[in-house]
């Protein structure tokens, strides 16, 4: 059939395309000769109506179209025959080969029942022969068994017998190993059996495995034993069911405690340090508290080795452990540094620590041990800095306030110049100490300090600048200017302003020009030499110069208004309590003039003691002494004159001609800024009284005779102040003020006449030398005994 | 330097120490100043400013028997002021009255209201109550602290009650609290001392030795300002009295007299020995306490300006309150400098 198809290969296909279209149900999918015409003039489709096909037809198409179709036609329907021929034939043909395959399927299956049955037999056969086979070798085969396990049960009781024996031979070979492996092996029997028949054999293997578990225990307790030992010792413990966690708890504990005894105590801290210094000089002769420790840490770090290999899920426990060592020794470091405590051995005990930390880190890196530790370095670090500046200002406040006791016994003598060089020292000494100090830090190379040596330099530029702040502000404390309640100062608390020595704030005053113009200075120029690369934003000398300088002036400003508090104390005395306008004549030159002399003096020596001379007046004083009687007799002469004169003129026109005088006078500057120069400070504070004088009487009335003490008083002033101070002028001018003053508020100014004036003077005078001398042999007698 | 181009002066005969402003003129800014002349003629002025501002007219000019140690106007008539005055022996208290048609009267008379003539020393002050109408008066001597209870149209005072602050304690001058009428403060030798005048008695005190000048802030409750002779202005919490809230350093010698402006919170006025009057801002906001650093920097802002162009010492100082950046300064030799502290405002 294949020959025959395929030269006429276009036959075949239309023929199964069209079998095939007969046997498909649905039309649609069917016949794809059926999709070339459309549904309407579908021939083959299931609506076809010939009927309106034709109608349409004739309607549409002219005569030769539709004679193109009736011919079209034609062939189409010749065409049908022939197919619809065929296919008859094809599937005759078809039938006939079919019945032909039966009847050869018939003949095939015939004669095969026989040979069936006889296979069945032949199976029979052999199952029975095999069935006598097993019956004739059951019994043998059974016994057999039997045998075969009655010889296994003998075996293993014959083991279990031995067992106790065995294990012994193996706690003398030390094979603890094999041993555990016998016992587990018959754990299992000896448990089931163990009350009754094994209970001897029981008992003796246990005991033999209770000396393994002890020896096991020991070896592993034991630290001259290898850790692999060790660790098996572990691995076979915990097959025995001995409970290891308890036994790991008991080492760590051990270990635990034996931290207690690598801490660096506070109070050996100094020493060990001095033994780590003098170990290095000395080439470290032998057992030094320092090696000891070291070795200490060593062994430590050893045994945490140790355990992280036995133990392997201690790991974080040994962390633990190493990370609170780690933190004890900086708590230690930092209870250590609270007290005094040096660069060097500071930095003696931050090694040792350091060593610790990297002994230890070697054995556990995941502890992160080094950034703990660096961590907590730069806190202890940076606290010794704060702590060095702040036991730099207590030694300076000790100085100050050590002498500030003396001071009240000994009221003259040199001790202002005494506490002012010694503070002064203090400072300058001390600051330069700190900074050598700083400098051993900063040369120190062990590994954490290079890390943090440009935090360290940051932390010194920071440090200097806000001691040297503190500083101003507790000299501000110290001379009671600002007041104590917010600080913390347990010295000056107690003190009330009024009890702070004035000298002592003037010291303070000298002191803070010494800071400006020496400390700060020298230390910014260390500071510029020594760290030249870093950035020196934190330490700005010109704001700490600017600082040291407002607070000399606010100093010393403070220095001069404590003293004219005093002096106006005594002038307020004087004013307050006689009755003015009841006077009665003077008779001799008040004592507050004494007082006020005295004060004065006290100022005068307690400059001389602190602050610098003058450059220009000196030799001009020595100058005017000469003549310094004459001009103030003349003064006098001219004054009472025109006391005189205004006495007998109206008063209205005394005012006017005082004012006319001022006009004409060179106008006196009274309130020149204060320098620091002894005649400067002395200049300001008697001005500043005479001014409180002035402002004193303005406040009073007078009769005639209490004019006249006024003017006795301030006559008998005249010579010893313009003697003292450097501006005479103003002095005169203050002077006249006051009387002029006086003489406003007289009711009745009549001055006293020059020879009684003179009188008057003359007797104080004599009568306070006398005195002077007095007090000399006084004190002669008491020195002579 | 500066106070010397803008200020308006206008001189007195005599010397002086107070001045005062007149409260109640609301229509002028006017200021009443009276002499210190233990042999003269003393005279009350009653000083005008011009509305331009640049002049100072004496309005009136009345003739005052003695020398007047203290002179305040009468915060609601404008007519009516008091004076503390001496003879150099005695002292006396007075409220007077400027007579109505003074303008036409040749010498006009000043016209005695009451006397306040229950003190024996040495009287220092009379207080009006700063803030409004109030019919009682308040008169201090060195020992005594007086209530009066003022009756203008009946022209007669009598003694309310009085309390004596005790022989140690000499009184000086004083302050009433404008927020509360039964507070005033007293400057004695030692310490600045409250009293409650219901009860009459001493309810509390600032230990502080020196006060000259005292004055409470019209702005802020319980805030309170202290002149003191050599350590400067103090500005005082009176709820917590213990320490001041702020320090100024005051004046080179002794600060006499301060003054808190009426309209502008933390302005201070201070008057010194030292022939100046200094401008201060010291504001009592922050609450928090600053760092050294900022208190310092804040410590040189403070002086606003220091008005220097003065002979004498500066005892009276008043500001207006009409025009409350206008104050009066008086030096003792009776000179009256007014100024503006406008430039200084936008700086607040």
């Amino acid at each position: 059939m294949a020959t025959e198809a395929a030269p006429m290969d276009e036959k075949a296909k239309r023929m199964r395309d069209l079998l095939s279209s007969f046997y498909t149900p649905d039309p649609s999918i069917s016949t794809p000769t059926s999709s070339i015409s459309t549904s309407f003039d579908n021939i083959n489709g299931p609506s076809f109506d010939a009927d309106q096909y034709m109608d349409l037809m004739i309607k549409k198409s002219n005569l030769d179209v539709l004679l193109q179709r009736h011919v079209q036609m034609a062939a189409e329907i010749k065409n049908l025959d022939t197919d619809l021929q065929m296919l008859v034939y094809e599937n005759y043909n078809k039938f006939i080969s079919a019945t032909d395959t039966i009847k050869r399927m018939k003949s095939n299956i015939f004669g095969m029942e026989g040979n069936m049955d006889q296979l069945l037999h032949k199976i029979m056969s052999v199952q029975s022969r095999s069935d006598g086979v097993n019956t004739s070798l059951f019994e043998k085969r059974e016994h057999i068994e039997k045998l075969h396990r009655t010889r296994n049960l003998l075996r293993k009781v014959q083991f279990i017998y031995d067992l106790p024996a065995r294990l012994q031979k193996c706690i003398k070979s030390e094979a603890y190993g094999d041993a555990v492996r016998f016992y587990t092996g018959a754990m299992p029997i000896l448990k089931v059996y163990g009350d009754t028949s094994f209970k001897d054999c029981r008992r003796a293997s246990e005991e033999a495995i209770e000396t393994i578990i002890k020896n096991l225990q020991t070896k592993l307790f034991s630290d001259s034993e290898s850790i692999q030992a060790r660790a098996e010792a572990a691995v076979l413990l915990k097959q025995l069911d001995v409970p290891v966690d308890s036994l790991k708890d008991k080492l760590l504990e051990k270990l635990e405690q034996s931290l207690d005894g690598l801490q660096i105590n506070p109070e050996e801290a100094s020493k060990l340090a001095e033994h780590n210094v003098s170990s290095k000089d000395e080439e470290s002769n032998n057992q030094g508290p320092a090696k000891i420790h070291e070795d200490a840490v060593r062994g430590f770090s050893e045994a945490m080795r140790a355990y992280r290999e036995i133990f392997p899920d201690s790991e974080e426990r040994l962390f633990k452990l190493a990370r609170s060592l780690t933190a004890t020794h900086f708590e230690n470091m930092e209870l250590y540094i609270r007290k005094r405590v040096s660069a060097a051995d500071f930095l003696g005990i931050f090694r040792i620590i350091w060593e610790d930390v990297v002994l230890m880190d070697e054995v556990l890196p995941e502890a992160a041990l080094s950034d703990l530790s660096a961590e907590a370095a730069q806190v202890t670090l940076k606290q010794f800095v704060a702590r060095t500046f702040s036991h730099l200002q207590q030694d300076i406040s000790e100085t100050l306030l050590k002498f500030d006791i003396n001071q009240k016994e000994v009221v003259d003598g040199e001790v202002l110049k005494v506490v002012l060089e010694a503070s002064g020292k203090a400072v300058l000494q001390g600051t330069t100490d700190i900074f050598q100090e700083f400098r051993q830090l900063l040369d120190e190379n062990t590994g954490i300090f290079v890390k943090m040596n440009d935090l360290l330099i940051g932390w010194i530029q920071k440090g200097f600048q806000d001691f040297f702040r503190s500083l101003e502000s507790h000299f501000l404390v110290l001379s009671g200017k600002t007041s104590s309640s917010n600080e913390t100062e347990g010295l000056v608390e107690g003190k009330s302003s009024e009890k702070i020595h004035a000298g002592l704030i003037l010291v303070l005053a000298q002191l803070s020009v010494v800071i400006e113009q020496k400390v700060i200075p020298r230390i910014a120029e260390e500071i510029t030499a020594s760290f030249s690369g870093g950035n020196s934003q934190e330490f700005i000398p010109g704001e700490l110069c600017r600082v040291f300088h407002a607070a000399s002036e606010k100093l010393l400003q403070h220095y001069i208004d404590t003293r004219t508090q005093k002096i106006s104390n005594v002038l307020r005395k004087r004013f307050k309590t006689p009755n003015w306008v009841k006077h009665k004549e003077p008779r001799e030159v008040h004592m507050y003039v004494d007082m006020l002399l005295q004060q004065l003096e006290e100022v005068g020596k307690e400059v001389k003691q602190i602050l610098p001379q003058g450059t220009f007046r000196k030799h001009k004083r020595s100058d005017s002494n000469g003549s310094n009687t004459t001009t103030s007799s003349r003064s006098t002469t001219l004054h009472s004159d025109k006391m005189a004169r205004s006495n007998s003129q109206r008063a209205r026109s005394q005012l006017f001609e005082t004012h006319l005088a001022k006009l004409f006078k060179q106008k006196v500057e009274i309130f020149t800024k204060v320098e620091f120069t002894q005649e400067s400070v002395v200049t300001t504070t008697v001005k500043l009284c005479l001014k409180s004088l002035q402002e004193y009487v303005r406040l009073q009335t007078f009769n005639r005779s209490g004019f006249q003490q006024i003017q006795l008083d301030i006559q008998f002033l005249k010579a010893p102040l313009k003697e003292t101070v450097e501006d005479e002028a103003a002095i005169d001018f203050l002077l006249d003020e006051v009387i002029v003053a006086a003489s406003e508020r007289c009711l009745d100014v009549t001055p006293l006449e020059p020879p009684i004036l003179d009188k008057l003077i003359q007797a104080k005078l004599a009568k306070s030398k006398e005195h002077n001398n007095n007090n000399n042999n006084n004190n002669k007698t008491t020195v002579s005994s | 330097m500066q106070g010397g181009s803008s200020g308006i002066g206008y001189g007195l005969k005599y010397q002086a120490r107070c001045i005062s402003d007149v409260k109640a003129d609301t229509d002028y800014t006017s200021f009443l100043t009276g002499t210190l002349s233990l042999k003269e003629e003393n005279e009350v002025h009653l000083l005008r400013l011009s509305s331009g501002g640049s002049e100072l007219i004496c309005e009136g000019l009345f003739s005052h028997p003695n020398e007047i140690w203290d002179l305040a106007s009468c915060p609601f008539d404008q007519r009516i002021f008091s004076t503390v005055f001496s003879t150099g022996e005695s002292y006396g208290a007075a409220i007077w009255q400027i007579p109505e048609l003074y303008g036409q009267l040749n010498s006009p008379q000043l016209e005695r209201v009451a006397s306040l003539d229950a003190h024996v020393g040495k009287i220092n002050c009379v207080l009006w109550w700063p803030s409004g109408r109030c019919d009682k008066l308040i008169s201090m001597d060195e020992q005594n602290i007086f209530l009066w209870s003022l009756d203008c149209s009946k022209k007669s005072a009598e003694v309310l009650s009085k309390d004596s602050a005790g022989m140690l304690h000499s009184l000086s001058g004083g302050a009433w609290d404008p927020h509360d009428v039964n507070a005033v403060a007293a400057t004695g030798e030692s310490s600045v001392q409250f009293w409650d005048l219901r009860t009459m008695k001493k309810v509390n005190s600032i230990e502080r030795a020196h006060v000259r000048g005292v004055d409470y802030n019209p702005k802020r409750e319980h805030i309170l300002i202290t002149a003191e002779d050599e350590s400067g202005i103090h500005v005082w919490d009176l709820r917590k009295a213990k320490t001041p809230v702020q320090e100024l350093p005051g004046h080179t010698h002794w600060t006499w007299a301060v003054k808190c402006n009426p309209e502008y919170d933390g302005l201070i006025l201070s008057a010194g020995t030292d022939s100046a009057v200094n401008l201060w801002y010291a504001s009592t906001n922050e609450k928090s306490p600053k760092s050294p650093v900022e208190s310092t920097r804040q410590r040189v802002n403070l002086l606003l300006n220091s008005y220097t162009d003065y002979e004498d010492s500066v005892y009276g100082l008043a500001w207006s309150s009409r025009e409350p950046w206008v104050f009066a300064s008086l030096s003792y030799d009776g000179r009256v400098v007014i100024e503006s502290v406008k430039p200084f405002l936008p700086k607040l």
